[in-house]
């Protein structure tokens, strides 16, 4: 297994620039999660390791080597195409053993049957080996183009959204042989993917794009609670992160905030008085997960803000109802149990302890509660 | 009752409707080949006073095919619009692959400037053809002919098979050079497969076409390559017309074209539809 390295690397579409400047390194035997919204750039990022696409500017390395002139073909890499990508002329079998039977990486046709079994029963398409892909549906399709990469043993797995057009139940089923898979034959892996649990159950590194830019890198804990900007906030996490946009306001050398409108003071937690105080601005936004607000429907007390039921949905072992207080829709995770009427009025207080603070006007990360506690991974590592 | 009965009558009057229909069109289809079937079996002096009723008689083809060269002229036609095909293959594919992969300047220009060709009448250009022909001494040779029936073969085998290549999507090269496999045998392997229906169809339509081919070997060619579209006008001679014969030249000329169309005509249909290749 392999190292890859990434150093500047820029690659332009005629005058679109689909990555900027991006440096990059994923270890041995590492599962990295590129992770971001649709046209980020994590497509083309795997197909410039792959070597399908050739950067304008910047290094690839694979153990240390650089391959920006290196055949694709000759870079011993294994990838899944987000559109299958499959031979149609092919049946699945031949589709899976196709990697075997090049003169690169040939195998013997009794090992390439064992392998072909192997694989297909994990994926549970051992039944289909003789249909063509166009007799497959996209979920079936998927798994012979995940089978395919499977089969090798390259320096690097390449997965671009393997799992995207799975149900959901396979879909959590994979996950766990893909995870159970690249730790027993330890492999480098490069996962791109736009759904943020699969993101943080696989990674042990996830790297956040957006426009071609890398946002953030860092363990899905790092991303969860001390996200690099709002834009990382708003990605992990279902419900959305709540982003308040409050005003800085000091007593006696005190920080506290109000939310424009309301008189309800909110006090941070002292080990971010510092920081926050320090912060350039008095515009702060602050973010708050719909499970850090708690709600009452009779006011308990001073300190709780009153709003009206927006919306009221349940899913399974939660409810998300939708706050409004004045014009701000807030997400709120409730008990599974949870009635309210539409408009009906709420009251809720913010838990400060776990919010996040974000500078108001340039959206980066301030501070937040117990930062030790999170960034010393990111020390070590 | 009633009603059943209506249904019953109607069951059995739209076969029969449909049938009479197709038997129509087919008459009306087929007409003009039956006459010429019946007039190469007509003599010169029953051609014009009789229609169903006459006197078969080979003597039309005892003139044409025995002590002629008419069967050189039929392989000459065969050799000429036969390698006028396999000349568009080599070159046509990897054009037509390059017009479906590559961006470069003026691409949709050059793609069309090749369509176009097809476009313009042959006899617009058959002068300065002649002209250029007879300076460089390629004038009634095989290359010639051959070179100059790309202007017929070619576009069309380009367009279709362009489509084909345009509707591989290119992940699908790449998976195959991921999978270890060089650019050639990602070629030959993996695209010519699926271009195939596209491919056979174009060239086998593109063979009729060089068949077919009436202007340009009238003008550029004469005794050493004849065709035998050229070839099945002789038999009007200054003196009279021997439509007899000319029927026998025809008909014979035909046959290739009536096997080819029957072998291909369900990959026609299909090869000249695109997007048969979705995977």
């Amino acid at each position: 297994m392999a190292q890859i390295e990434l150093a500047g690397i820029t690659k332009k579409f005629g005058d679109v620039t689909a990555l900027r400047d991006i440096d990059l390194t994923v270890k041995d035997n590492e599962f990295f999660v590129l992770f971001g919204p649709a046209g980020a750039g994590k497509t083309t990022l795997l197909k410039t390791i792959a070597g399908a696409e050739f950067p304008e500017q910047g290094l690839v390395k694979i153990n240390g080597e650089i391959v920006n002139h290196v055949e694709s073909k000759d870079r011993n890499v294994s990838m899944v195409f987000e559109n299958y990508a499959l031979y149609p002329n092919l049946s699945v079998y031949d589709n899976i053993a196709s990697p075997m039977r090049s003169k690169l990486y040939k195998k013997e046709e009794d090992y390439i049957e064992k392998a072909v079994d192997k694989v297909t029963k994990m994926m549970k398409i051992n039944h289909l080996l003789e249909r063509k892909p166009s007799q497959l549906s996209n979920g079936q399709r998927q798994r012979v183009a995940l089978g395919r990469c499977l089969v090798r043993e390259p320096n690097v797995f390449l997965m671009d959204e393997p799992l995207a057009h799975l149900d959901a139940k396979l879909r959590h089923f994979m996950r766990g042989e893909l995870k159970e898979m690249q730790t027993s034959i330890n492999s480098t892996t490069i996962y791109v993917t736009h759904d943020y649990m699969e993101a943080m159950s696989l990674a042990d590194r996830i790297a956040v794009l957006n426009h071609g830019e890398i946002v953030q890198i860092g363990t899905a804990q790092e991303m969860y609670y001390t996200p690099e900007n709002e834009f990382v906030a708003c990605l992990f996490g279902e419900p959305e992160i709540n982003i308040l946009q409050v005003e800085r306001h000091t007593d006696g050398g005190k920080v506290f905030f109000r939310m424009p409108g309301q008189n309800v003071s909110l006090y941070p937690a002292e080990d971010t008085q510092k920081s926050l105080l320090e912060a350039l601005t008095d515009n702060i936004h602050i973010g708050i997960r719909g499970n850090d607000i708690s709600f009452a429907f009779e006011k308990p007390g001073e300190d709780w803000i009153e709003g009206t039921v927006y919306a009221n949905e349940p899913i399974g072992n939660k409810v998300i109802m939708t706050v409004k207080v004045e014009d701000i829709k807030m997400a709120v995770t409730c008990p599974n149990d949870t009635a309210a009427d539409l408009d009906q009025k709420v009251y809720i207080r913010f838990n400060m302890k776990n919010a996040i603070y974000f500078n108001g006007e340039t959206q980066e990360f301030i501070t937040r509660n117990n930062m030790m506690r999170y960034t010393k991974r990111r020390r070590e590592g | 009752m009633n009603q059943q009965k209506q249904k019953g009558m109607i069951t059995i009057l739209e076969p029969v409707g449909r049938n009479l229909g197709l038997t129509l069109f087919a008459m009306f289809a087929l007409f003009p080949l039956i006459w010429m079937v019946i007039c190469a079996f007509k003599s010169d002096a029953q051609m014009y006073n009789t229609v169903f009723r006459f006197t078969p008689t080979l003597e039309n083809f005892q003139a044409v095919l025995v002590g002629s060269d008419y069967f050189r002229a039929f392989f000459q036609n065969l050799l000429v619009a036969g390698g006028a095909v396999i000349v568009t293959v080599i070159a046509g594919v990897p054009c037509a692959y390059a017009l479906a992969r590559y961006n470069f300047k003026k691409k949709e220009d050059v793609a069309f400037q090749i369509l176009s060709f097809k476009f313009a009448p042959e006899i617009m250009v058959i002068l300065p053809i002649f002209l250029i022909f007879q300076k460089i001494g390629i004038y009634d040779t095989y290359f010639g002919l051959i070179w100059v029936y790309q202007l017929i073969t070619m576009p069309l085998l380009i367009w279709v098979v362009r489509g084909y290549f345009e509707d591989i999507s290119v992940e699908v090269e790449q998976a195959a050079q991921l999978d270890g496999y060089t650019w050639y045998e990602v070629f030959f392997k993996t695209l010519i497969p699926l271009i195939k229906p596209g491919l056979v169809a174009s060239a086998l339509l593109a063979f009729i076409f060089a068949w077919n081919s009436f202007t340009f070997p009238l003008i550029l060619s004469s005794s050493k390559v004849q065709t035998i579209t050229i070839t099945a006008l002789r038999y009007i001679a200054s003196d009279t017309v021997h439509y007899g014969q000319v029927a026998v030249a025809s008909t014979i000329a035909v046959l290739p074209e009536v096997i080819v169309a029957l072998f291909i005509q369900k990959h026609l249909v299909r090869g000249l539809s695109f997007g048969a290749v979705k995977g």
